[in-house]
């Protein structure tokens, strides 16, 4: 937080609380950050995984449930539901990312409107 | 104060929250303390908060790799009980030292081991097993929203904290211009 050259711009309860609200959007814009690369991630596994099934041409397939593999026959349902499973979280989390950046742009109007060059709401 | 903090928790979970400072002035006269001493006061509040804040995050971090453990055992004990419906063996490939692997036959399952820690491992029914699995889940996920809720408030006494801090300064400099 920016120290202002001494103005005496006063804060009220309303507006800590605005400020609060902005470092938790902050904190969870980072956090979805991460979570939605790794989401990323997975999703492309699980692409690449079903284009390798289509090519092997294998009737069985070691499919990785948890620690073992797992010797399976109709392994192409599963990797779709997962697909499927993995594709939604995804947008979930794109979903979210976008409606915390919004409030978060709301909340930079408010807070420079009261407080112009006292406050700093920019990443460093 | 004002009667806004009226809604306001005082504490959580022991961790005390930061008071709201309306006026710098009557904050400092009702605590009777100078500038530097209230400043200092508040760094060390801050600290505080950091340390909590560390130790927070720790727990939070085991918590998210427990969960993916406990839904990947979940899923063995649904495989075991497909296949046992179904009359099939399962047949696995698992790892017996590094790089090393090995094929297993799992026939008729009717029961499981569970390692509930301090090395003591437990047979289950697997629907025991399912249920089990189910709870410490669903604890391990309380726990972490709980967790979650502690970290938000801490944020915000820091958040809080920091603002005063720099309104205290910003007006001991103002102070110090207008005497001028």
């Amino acid at each position: 937080m920016q120290q202002g050259g001494g103005s005496e711009t006063e804060v009220t309860w309303e507006d800590q609380q605005n400020i609060n609200k902005f470092g938790r959007l902050n904190n969870r814009f980072h956090e979805l950050e991460e979570e939605i690369k790794i989401a990323k991630e997975t999703n492309e596994n699980l692409e690449d995984a079903s284009n390798e099934l289509i090519l092997s041409d294998e009737d069985v397939v070691r499919f990785q449930i948890g620690e073992v593999y797992a010797h399976m026959l109709k392994v192409e349902e599963r990797l779709e539901t997962m697909k499927g499973k993995a594709s939604e979280e995804l947008q979930r989390l794109e979903e979210e990312k976008e409606s915390i950046i919004a409030q978060m742009a709301e909340l930079k109007k408010t807070l420079y409107g009261k407080f112009k060059d006292s406050i700093n709401l920019e990443e460093d | 104060m004002a009667s806004s903090s009226a809604s306001v928790v005082s504490e959580r979970r022991g961790i005390p929250a930061a008071t709201f400072v309306e006026d710098v002035q009557t904050y400092l006269t009702q605590l009777e303390l100078d500038v530097n001493s209230s400043l200092s006061f508040l760094q060390e509040r801050l600290q505080q908060y950091r340390l909590v804040e560390m130790k927070l995050l720790a727990q939070q971090r085991d918590l998210q790799a427990k969960i993916p453990d406990i839904e990947k055992c979940l899923d063995i004990v649904a495989t075991l009980q497909a296949k046992k419906g179904a009359g099939e063996a399962l047949i696995a490939d698992f790892e017996v030292s590094e790089g090393i692997y090995s094929r297993a036959c799992i026939k008729d399952t009717d029961s499981v081991c569970l390692w509930l820690g301090a090395n003591i491992m437990l047979e289950y029914s697997c629907d025991e097993a399912n249920a089990l699995l189910q709870k410490n889940l669903e604890n391990a996920n309380g726990s972490l929203e709980v967790l979650v809720g502690d970290l938000q408030f801490l944020r915000d006494q820091v958040t809080i904290t920091q603002v005063t801090i720099a309104r205290v300064y910003n007006w001991d400099v103002h102070q110090r211009r207008t005497k001028q």
